[in-house]
């Protein structure tokens, strides 16, 4: 149970606030950073990963200060953003010197084993400057798991990776997670976010505007109606039956019935009992912005 | 069909889907041709081999070491105003020899500044996907740090020139003088950044560019001290001569003793034309040869 | 203490190709000239004394070590890729002795070791001026490492300013201005020398500018510089491109 604390942290460049007063709690399973670009996610996850110091605040991984603490690295493991590798060196020797750096007791297992997990067995021989984008991110992720570390840290992993080694990764990730390993990356891109990480947190301006599953978080935006899109046998009748129900704000005919509900709960309930009492059927209800996308717009723009 | 761009949003409606035209732009005028793309980047490379324009950080050393190679030119020239002595301590082609070293610093530093990033983060493509050609980006540098580097030296010079007029120095006696470490100054730039940017080029590293540079230039001045010692040991007067051919410095310095007959630091013998031609003729072709160097190397960049 | 993989990891950047080239340049035109001088005005100790003292202590050495020292770590600063070296339970010491440990090996091998080849070559002898600059060289080299080092870790123009201070400084002003001869890295590798060697070393015409004050002075230095690297290197923010 390795937990990454961020308490009260804030980060500022002279007179620009990079990272404002964030508390979070990083705890095992695949947690995402989301946030629009320049928001300070780069800058979290380099103090997370012990690059840099906090103006304020204190990062712990398990009570230890991670600044300035090399011991700590024996359980942290971080794929950065930039490209730049070791010149001159192949694939294989490069984790095997990470390997080594560890002061691990079986290197040459220890790199096998994390080259194979990366599927990069192909072409661990061949020299670094010869590979593509993703083969770079894809080494860069073997050295971080060489240790078999109990914290990874990932900085815009999925940057330049096509759609086939993006699933690899995720795959990978997610067994990684459900393992155990505390994992953490940060993404703009949201369905990555959506469709990897069990928990979010949000991260706007430096602030920390939210966190938890994002569908919680939809749910505690109650000053936000939820909208839904409905296709019945009567859309007309319907919304005139739903426009007299309190928990409903609106309702928009085109092509389908659009609805916005204020309160959630009651809609959920209002809904079937309407269509039953006007022998209408429902053939689809959707939710239209439950995705992170809308909770996330909504976010920014607040 | 949208409209103008100046009239309302105009949409085109395609069942299913909708496209507005919001506004987006096209440039139908007259487009400014090849020149003034080269005269930006002339400009932008002026301004960036004294970091004007960029962050303050970039500005530290180019004026640092410009404020050394003025430092000496103050000096002196406050001494000969100040104790009114009949000539300056100093001739104005003799100071470049004595700033080489402070020049050396500040083309070494300012080369890659100016090439060797573009080359490293492969910005070069770029630049040639627009209406420029390969060597039209290649001259547009060049003049830049050439110019750059004559301003460089020609600072203190005219710093030094002004003081002696100030001191009342007869200007017939300084005016020649200075007119020709002009030329030599000019002569030294364009050398110098030649010599500078192919291993710029060459070498996409900032510190190791840096290094590079430098180790060319200072060993090029110190073997030809070397070697005009050991002619003199060997008794050839001629080799001793032709031994400022090595170094850039020493070989316009003599340049301007054959040729323009000023005063030199290098010459050693009575100046003669058939030397002076002999040593132009050297500095033709190591320019030449960075010009052929610098198109070798921008030929296959930005291709893959 | 000292970490054999970084170790391993820089001498490889270090001697791999374009650079190495450059390595390779000092000494060669070094050994040039010593063959081109014996060759033309015969075994001659003055001339030793000549090419050693002022060209290959006062230029080629400084430079050498400049590009060695600001090397061995500047451009994995300035790439970025030290991350790899740093985020390892390592000490920070160990991976700063280990690089000064190689930038001082290079050194030796191919500043002072050319040097002493290039003293036999002139003078004829290992003794006198040859094996007096050989000595030099090498405190000499160890001084300039140790502060290079440190230079490269403090700011990304450790080159720059390095130059400034082998160059300009130490040949120009050092010999200039009187009293600032005190203090020179080269003047304190040469007093050592004369504290080590004795006769010889002023025989071979060695002439510090300062005492026995030199030797304590080049080894607080040393020690200084790399105590003070550890502890910048352990702030040191890897973030960011800067030009």
């Amino acid at each position: 149970m390795t937990q990454l604390v961020l308490d009260r942290v804030s980060r500022w460049y002279g007179n620009v606030v990079a990272v404002n007063d964030v508390t979070m709690t990083i705890g095992p399973g695949v947690t995402g950073l989301l946030g629009p670009n320049g928001a300070g996610k780069s800058t979290i996850i380099h103090m997370m990963g012990g690059f840099l110091a906090p103006s304020t605040g204190s990062v712990l991984l398990d009570g230890e200060p991670v600044w300035c603490n090399e011991q700590v690295y024996r359980r942290i493991g971080i794929v950065p953003e930039r490209e730049e590798l070791y010149d001159s060196v192949t694939g294989r020797e490069f984790v095997l010197a990470n390997a080594r750096l560890h002061q691990l007791e079986d290197p040459h297992a220890a790199t096998a084993r994390a080259i194979a997990t990366v599927e990069m067995a192909d072409a661990q021989d061949r020299d670094i400057r010869t590979y593509s984008k993703g083969m770079r991110q894809r080494i860069k992720m073997a050295t971080a798991i060489v240790h078999d570390p109990a914290v990874l840290l990932l900085d815009e992993p999925f940057n330049g990776m096509d759609p086939r080694q993006r699933l690899h990764l995720m795959e990978l990730l997610r067994a990684m997670g459900a393992a155990g390993c505390t994992i953490l990356f940060s993404s703009h891109i949201l369905e990555e976010v959506e469709q990897l990480a069990s928990e979010i947190e949000v991260l706007v301006a430096g602030r920390h505007a939210a966190s938890g599953d994002f569908r919680e978080i939809r749910r505690l935006m109650t000053q936000r109606p939820h909208r839904y899109t409905i296709v019945s046998s009567d859309d007309r009748a319907l919304a005139a039956a739903l426009i007299a129900e309190p928990s409903t704000s609106s309702v928009r005919l085109d092509g389908a019935l659009h609805v916005d509900a204020t309160d959630f709960a009651a809609f959920a309930r209002a809904l079937p009992a309407l269509a039953r009492r006007h022998a209408i059927r429902l053939l689809e209800v959707r939710p239209d912005d439950e995705s992170l996308e809308s909770v996330f717009a909504y976010l920014v723009d607040r | 069909m949208p409209d103008r761009p100046d009239t309302a949003e105009a949409t085109a409606v395609v069942p299913g889907g909708v496209i507005h035209d919001i506004g987006y732009r096209h440039y139908d005028g007259p487009r400014l041709g090849r020149a003034a793309v080269v005269r930006a980047l002339f400009v932008d490379g002026l301004r960036g081999a004294y970091g004007i324009g960029r962050s303050k950080r970039s500005r530290v050393v180019p004026f640092l070491l410009l404020a050394f190679a003025c430092i000496p030119a103050l000096i002196w020239g406050l001494v000969v105003t100040i104790i009114s002595l009949d000539e300056l301590p100093i001739g104005y082609s003799e100071y470049i020899v004595l700033i080489q070293v402070l020049v050396a610093i500040y083309v070494a530093a300012q080369a890659p500044t100016l090439v060797s990033r573009d080359l490293r983060h492969r910005v070069v493509s770029l630049y040639f996907s627009r209406p420029l050609g390969r060597m039209h980006y290649v001259f547009a540098r060049y003049t830049a740090l050439a110019t750059a580097t004559f301003a460089f030296i020609a600072a203190p010079i005219t710093l030094l020139f002004l003081c002696a007029l100030l001191a009342k120095l007869p200007i017939s006696e300084q005016l020649p003088d200075y007119l020709r470490a002009l030329v030599g100054a000019v002569l030294v730039a364009m050398l110098v950044a030649g010599i500078a940017l192919v291993i710029a080029a060459f070498t996409l590293r900032r510190g190791f560019g840096i290094a590079a540079i430098i180790t060319v230039l200072l060993l090029s001045s110190g073997l030809q001290g070397f070697v005009a010692v050991i002619a003199n040991e060997a008794g050839s007067e001629l080799l001793e001569e032709w031994a400022a051919a090595i170094s850039p410095f020493a070989l316009v310095d003599s340049i301007n003793g054959h040729l323009l007959r000023g005063e030199s630091v290098f010459m050693g013998v009575d100046p003669s034309w058939v030397m002076g031609a002999g040593f132009l003729a050297v500095w033709f072709a190591l320019v030449a040869t960075c010009w052929g160097a610098l198109a070798l190397r921008y030929r296959t960049v930005g291709v893959s | 203490m000292i970490n054999t993989t970084v170790a391993r990891l820089t001498i490889r950047a270090m001697l791999g190709r374009r650079r190495v080239l450059l390595l390779f340049i000092l000494p060669a035109v070094l050994l040039a000239i010593a063959v081109l001088a014996r060759v033309v005005a015969g075994p001659e100790p003055q001339l030793a004394r000549d090419l050693l003292g002022p060209f290959a202590m006062g230029t080629l050495l400084p430079l050498l070590a400049l590009i060695t020292g600001t090397g061995v770590i500047g451009s994995e600063i300035d790439d970025g890729s030290i991350m790899y070296v740093l985020a390892k339970p390592i000490s920070r010491s160990s991976i700063v002795l280990a690089k000064l440990t190689v930038a001082i090996g290079i050194v030796l091998a191919f500043g002072s070791l050319p040097i002493l080849l290039a003293g036999i070559i002139t003078a004829d002898q290992v003794d006198g001026p040859a094996l007096a600059y050989t000595v030099a060289s090498a405190f000499a080299g160890i001084g300039y490492c140790a502060t290079f080092l440190l230079l490269a870790i403090v700011t990304r123009h450790a080159v720059v300013f390095g130059l400034l201070y082998a160059v300009v400084w130490e040949t120009t002003i050092s010999q200039t201005v009187p009293g600032v001869q005190a203090a020179s890295i080269q003047q304190w590798a040469l007093a050592t020398t004369e504290l080590l060697l004795g006769d010889q070393a002023s025989r071979a015409g060695m002439d510090a500018a300062v005492g026995g004050i030199g030797a304590p002075l080049l080894a607080a230095l040393v020690v200084g510089a790399t105590w003070l690297a550890v502890r910048r290197l352990r702030v040191l923010r890897i973030t960011g491109d800067t030009t």
